[in-house]
């Protein structure tokens, strides 16, 4: 079977996506906050993506100013947009004694909804999106791949080997504690959310105007923010254990389709096959030393109040 | 000893709180308008019942409480100034450092990961939160090499030992220079071996000019190296004394009062004088703590008919991982338990069948396994008693929750409110008086009392022992709290790294067992 | 200035009450401020729930919506978030139009009407326990947390019943429509009553809600008998009181000897039977058959519930009231049909909105919020 260059801009593209949405998904969810909003945060994202880049680019054009130039400018801001959704679950999650699981499926709900509103006009329009998507050109391709890795491994020294990571971990493995000595548990995980919501940003956008190339209200259907949070679960949220797994099953949803001409699948049966994937990570992770070894946070997901009791 | 008052130091207050009150969710008041000034260079002995207000005070001060009213003075430069302590950082910036009995680290951090973060917090040194972890990793090693003491900092802070612990955050204390070390409990339960290694680092402190707070509710430590004793009772403060000055009679008086003074005896209570047959017969044991680290290393032990068996040691020994493993809670690595002359081996029946058998269980961790707080009295109850029923017999139950409650004295406002609303002391009673019903065959019960204040403690004492007299039941005792040993059992054992050592007598004499208790 | 959390001293049983009102009201504000950004006009909004509170249609609703919010507070209460119910509603309807249009199609091979309903209704709590079990067995013995698992579950059994749809149980009188055929005629729960509403408003909405009552008649029963089950499990039956301190704290449950993954099992089952037997009296009674592309077509009963059983604080007798109000809301936004979004996206936004404000306000129920000036 030939490799043409195109299976490998496709692959390094779907890996890129996933890795940062997983990536950032870790770094949050690290400091001890439950994500289940993932799934509709990721779709939100790609709406306001394609909500931004068809004007910004409209404009730019008119300027004379090259287009890809409003394809990044849109990368960054659908991650200062996410950081904004961050900031907010980061601050309510920490503040109020509030049910963080709650939080995140309302978040999700309305995720889907509003990414359907955000996307609406441009459905409408009937624009192709492929004309304000990043070229196919290997450098592209190798630049993103660069940027996703180093920022994979920038985190991984933030995260075990600064005094700021110790302090994000600590508020993901014990938040009261980490009080008593000397963090600020509620800047540290506005930081920590931040940070990973702008890399969650990058990868949704990246997965429209990189990936995908194409959008459409059915990519809430797709799944793949659950992928993304099992791929995290599954690597214990560590930066660098995230990249083969990212690999792996970004390659698979990229070859979903590939899959589906060579097997003769129906396309219901193929568009089970992420769901199909998440679930089997999720019981090679649950049913082995895996699970041990790549714990999760012992804080993740359990309301932070500053008890007082008597005893 | 020396005396307090230093030739070339005046006794100047560092810090003076001033009509402190407090009071919680229920009514209760922990604190009345309590006045006390703390002294440059002195060891001060803050003394009480459990329940008395003294951790209470000592977590206002260090920043983990708000009091509802009162003021905290502490000295600067020019004199005493007014502060609010909002947070546990706020009061480590104005010098104030606590010493919890939990120790306060984050157990799958390093030891310098956790203390980075106090170093950054406080910019100790020039470490901030950006600062990377070897550098402050240089910065420590060069502090505990000028303290003399040795200890892997790259450790993870699960696999070190409680008196390890309690040395880290002494040596937090030290390192970030506070002026004031508030150790709640934490040497209490020391063996007096242990306890010597930090009062000398105590000691080396006062010398310096710092001041130590030690509370306690134990009157021999308190008078050990205090220079001034401070007494609570209920919430407010009834004594301050120059500790060469008093006796500790004077000490218990002030504590519980004349009438109550009278109602705590510390006798030993008597026992049976012949056991009955073998109970709960342990063979070989190996057990597993929740990081995979073997805890129980091949223990036996036999408890008798009418027998009160008490493991004494320093917590974190393994003694909550083997009582787990005996009552079926805990998955047992390797070895034999059995229960009722070998009818029951634990390792192949269930944490159910043991306790359809007749065995009460008092937990190590309370509020874990031991209660649960949505609940009210009654269907805490419930679970335990019907046990073989699909319908709850409801009537039947609630006549039992009665009778438990009024014996025990629980206070409560009925039986069907919900146990949050309770007092610590109250929720302890109703899981004691509980689980003293469910064992109709062998209790097996971790801490007992502890957070009881004395009177209702020697009472829970007095139904154990009972139960074992006079109904026949083994009692396996686990206490971190060796007077408590001392007291009610009949066989004595220590725990130590995850081997026990004895059988010995309770006439055995007190330091031949803390002797074991250190190694 | 900052604030403080600080735990109530007492609680009252109203306050529970009235925060709840208020993040109804909130929750509704939001969704009226985005509707506004679609170019809807909060009036408008506003007139459609006033006009959906009293209308007849929300009777079908409301009955679904009460079955299957006892459902959800049996797991729910056992703090085990079952947001499967859109999968075990659906996944239920299998059996039912196996047995009505294949096994026992009248045309080939009769079979006595209550005999099929009966087979119908039993494997449809059959197959609603068995799916809700797969993400029940995930939790407990896996312990992989159980939202994410059921909401994959239901976007399997999406296109597992499309899959179907598509093949095997692909309709033959469908006009051109991608659906299974239709329930014959014998097999459906429905009571018509032939009558034509007359007099003045009064009496034509009582003849309405007479006639939608008895077309319902099947969820009527339904509906009832799953609140009173609910009622007397709690009350009286042991696991129901092991269930609820699974909610509050399993450890306790561990130490009495109660194996906590046989509840985990348990919960989820007995709530994925009452949800599977809903789906199987839905089809008999209203949906008459299981459309292709499914996901775009649900009403959203499943997530819909979730909200219901929130609201309701997990308090049975607030589960018909909580019902109501969000079967109010979902015809009014149905009749709104803004920005394009079909009926489950609609969904979405009601319930994203209602259940973020709730979320967060809740705390005040137990919690104070004071101001300290600094």
């Amino acid at each position: 079977m030939e490799i043409e260059p195109v299976f490998i801009f496709r692959l390094i593209a779907a890996f890129t996506t996933m890795y940062l949405i997983a990536l950032g998904h870790s770094v949050f969810e690290k400091s001890g906050i439950l994500n289940l909003s993932i799934d509709g945060v990721f779709f939100l994202l790609t709406g306001v993506v394609v909500s931004i880049v068809v004007p910004l680019a409209d404009i730019f054009s008119s300027l004379g100013l090259p287009v890809i130039l409003a394809t990044t400018l849109t990368v960054i801001t659908t991650g200062l947009i996410a950081v904004i959704i961050g900031v907010f679950m980061a601050w309510t999650l920490t503040k109020l004694p509030v049910g963080q699981g709650s939080v995140g499926l309302a978040l999700m709900f309305l995720g889907y909804g509003l990414g359907i509103i955000a996307g609406y006009e441009i459905r409408l329009g009937g624009v192709r999106i492929g004309l304000y998507t990043y070229p196919e050109s290997l450098n592209i391709y190798v630049v993103f791949l660069i940027i996703a890795l180093s920022t994979g491994i920038i985190t991984h020294i933030l995260l075990n080997k600064t005094v700021i990571g110790a302090a994000i971990r600590a508020c993901g493995e014990n938040p009261h504690v980490a009080l008593v000595l000397g963090v600020n548990v509620l800047k540290t995980r506005i930081i920590a959310s931040i940070i990973g919501f702008f890399i969650m940003g990058v990868g949704a956008s990246l997965f429209v105007l990189l990936w995908q190339k194409y959008w459409d209200i059915k990519i809430y259907l797709l799944g793949y923010g659950w992928l993304a949070f099992t791929i995290a679960l599954a690597a214990g949220r560590h930066p660098l254990v995230l990249i083969p797994l990212a690999l792996l099953f970004g390659g698979l949803v990229e070859f979903n389709i590939r899959l589906k001409t060579t097997l003769g699948l129906q396309v219901d049966l193929a568009k089970m096959i992420p769901f199909l994937a998440t679930l089997a990570l999720m019981t090679i992770y649950g049913s082995t030393r895996l699970r041990k070894i790549f714990e999760p946070p012992r804080s993740l997901g359990k309301v932070f109040y500053r008890e007082e009791r008597t005893v | 000893m020396s005396n307090y008052r230093h030739k070339n130091r005046e006794n100047v207050v560092l810090l003076s709180a001033r009509n402190i009150s407090k009071s919680f969710p229920g009514g209760v008041v922990a604190l009345d308008r309590v006045s006390l000034d703390l002294y440059a260079g002195e060891i001060l002995a803050l003394v009480g019942e459990n329940g008395s207000g003294k951790s209470t005070l000592v977590k206002i001060l260090c920043g983990v409480y708000v009091p509802d009213s009162g003021e905290i003075y502490v000295r600067e430069h020019e004199g005493l100034r007014r502060v609010t302590i909002s947070s546990p950082v706020d009061a480590m910036i104005k010098g104030i450092v606590m010493v919890s009995q939990i120790p306060q680290l984050v157990d799958n951090l390093t030891i310098i990961e956790n203390i980075s973060l106090t170093l950054a917090s406080l910019r100790i040194r020039g470490a901030n939160f950006y600062s990377s972890l070897s550098k402050i990793s240089k910065i420590m090693s060069e502090e505990f090499e000028k303290i003399g003491i040795k200890i892997d900092l790259n450790e993870k802070v699960y696999n070190l030992t409680y008196t390890q612990k309690q040395l880290v955050e002494i040596l937090r204390a030290m390192i970030i220079n506070a002026r004031i070390i508030l150790i709640d409990e934490a040497l209490t339960y020391l063996p007096i071996l242990e306890k010597k290694r930090f009062y000398q680092l105590l000691l080396n402190l006062r010398e310096t000019g710092k001041s130590i707070v030690l509370v306690t509710h134990k009157i021999p430590e308190a008078m050990e190296i205090s220079d001034r004793i401070a007494v609570l009772k209920t919430g407010r403060l009834v004594s301050v004394v120059n500790t060469r000055e008093v006796t500790p009679e004077y000490i218990r008086t002030a504590m519980f009062g004349e009438e109550r003074a009278k109602q705590v005896r510390y006798s030993r209570l008597e026992s049976k004088s012949v056991y009955g047959e073998e109970r709960i017969v342990v063979k070989e044991l190996r057990v597993e703590d929740d990081y995979g680290r073997e805890v129980v290393k091949g223990v036996d032990l036999v408890v008798r008919a009418g027998e009160i068996v008490g493991i004494a040691g320093i917590t974190g020994n393994g003694q909550r991982e083997l009582a787990e493993a005996i009552v079926g809670l805990r998955k047992v690595k390797s070895g034999e338990i059995y229960i009722n002359s070998n009818s029951v081996n634990v390792k192949n029946a269930g944490i159910k069948d043991i306790r359809e058998l007749g065995v009460g269980f008092i937990p190590d961790r309370l509020f874990e396994h031991g209660i649960s707080l949505e609940e009210d009295i009654v269907e805490n109850i419930a679970v335990s008693v019907a046990r073989r029923d699909m319908i709850i017999p409801w009537s039947l139950i609630e006549k039992i929750s009665s009778d438990l409650v009024s014996t025990f004295q629980v206070v409560t406002p009925s039986i069907k409110t919900p146990t949050k609303y309770l007092s610590g002391g109250n929720v302890l009673k109703v899981i004691v008086a509980r689980e003293l019903e469910a064992a109709k065959k062998a209790l097996i019960a971790c801490n007992p009392t502890r957070t009881l204040d004395e009177v209702s403690a020697m009472y829970v004492r007095e139904k154990i022992k009972n139960k074992a007299v006079s109904e026949n039941i083994a009692v396996l005792l686990i206490s971190e709290d060796l007077d408590e040993i001392l007291m009610i059992s009949d066989t004595i054992y220590v725990m130590n790294t995850g081997k026990l050592y004895g059988p010995l007598t309770p006439e055995t004499p007190r330091e031949e067992i803390e002797k074991l208790m250190v190694m | 200035m900052r604030l403080i959390v600080v735990k109530r001293k007492t609680t009252f049983k109203y306050q529970a009450w009235i925060y709840t009102a208020m993040s109804l009201f909130l929750g509704i504000l939001v969704y009226l401020i985005i509707m506004a950004f679609c170019g809807i006009s909060p009036v408008n909004v506003l007139v459609n729930v006033a006009k959906s509170f009293i209308s007849p249609n929300i009777v079908k609703d409301f009955l679904v919506l009460t079955a299957m919010g006892c459902a959800l507070l049996i797991s729910f209460r056992a703090a085990l978030w079952n947001i499967g119910g859109e999968g075990q509603f659906y996944m239920a309807m299998i059996p039912g139009a196996i047995f009505t249009l294949i096994v026992f199609n009248p045309q080939y091979n009769p079979a006595p009407p209550p005999i099929v309903v009966i087979l119908v209704a039993l494997s449809g709590m059959f197959i609603g326990a068995l799916w809700a079990l797969l993400a029940a067995l995930f939790k407990a013995y896996l312990k992989i947390d159980e939202v994410p698992v059921t909401l994959i579950l239901n976007y399997i059994a999406y296109y597992t019943i499309n899959y179907l749809v598509y093949g095997p149980l692909k309709g033959r009188y469908t006009y051109g429509y991608l659906r299974t055929d239709e329930i014959p005629g014998i097999y459906r729960l429905n009571i018509k009553l032939h009558v034509i509403p007359r007099g003045d408003t009064l009496q034509v909405f009582l003849q309405s809600m007479v006639a939608q009552l008895a077309y319902y008649i099947a969820l009527l029963v339904l509906a009832i008998l799953i609140y009173v089950f609910t009622w007397w499990f709690f009350k009286y039956c042991k696991i129901g009181l092991y269930i609820k301190i699974h909610g509050s704290n399993p450890g306790y449950l561990q130490a009495q000897g109660v194996n906590t993954k046989h509840i985990t099992l348990l919960a989820m089952a007995i709530s994925g039977a009452i949800i599977g037997l809903t789906g199987s009296t839905y089809l008999l009674s209203e949906l008459g058959r299981i459309p292709y592309e499914l996901e775009r077509q649900t009403a959203g009963y499943g997530y819909l519930a979730v909200l219901v059983a929130w609201l309701s604080l997990l308090d049975y007798r607030m589960v018909p009231i909580s019902a109501y109000i969000v079967s109010s809301l979902r015809n009014a936004g149905i009749a709104l049909q803004a920005a394009g979004l079909g009926g489950a996206e609609q969904t979405f936004l009601l319930i994203g909105s209602i259940l973020l404000t709730y979320s967060i306000i809740r705390f005040l129920v137990d919690y104070e919020v004071r101001i300290a000036w600094k």
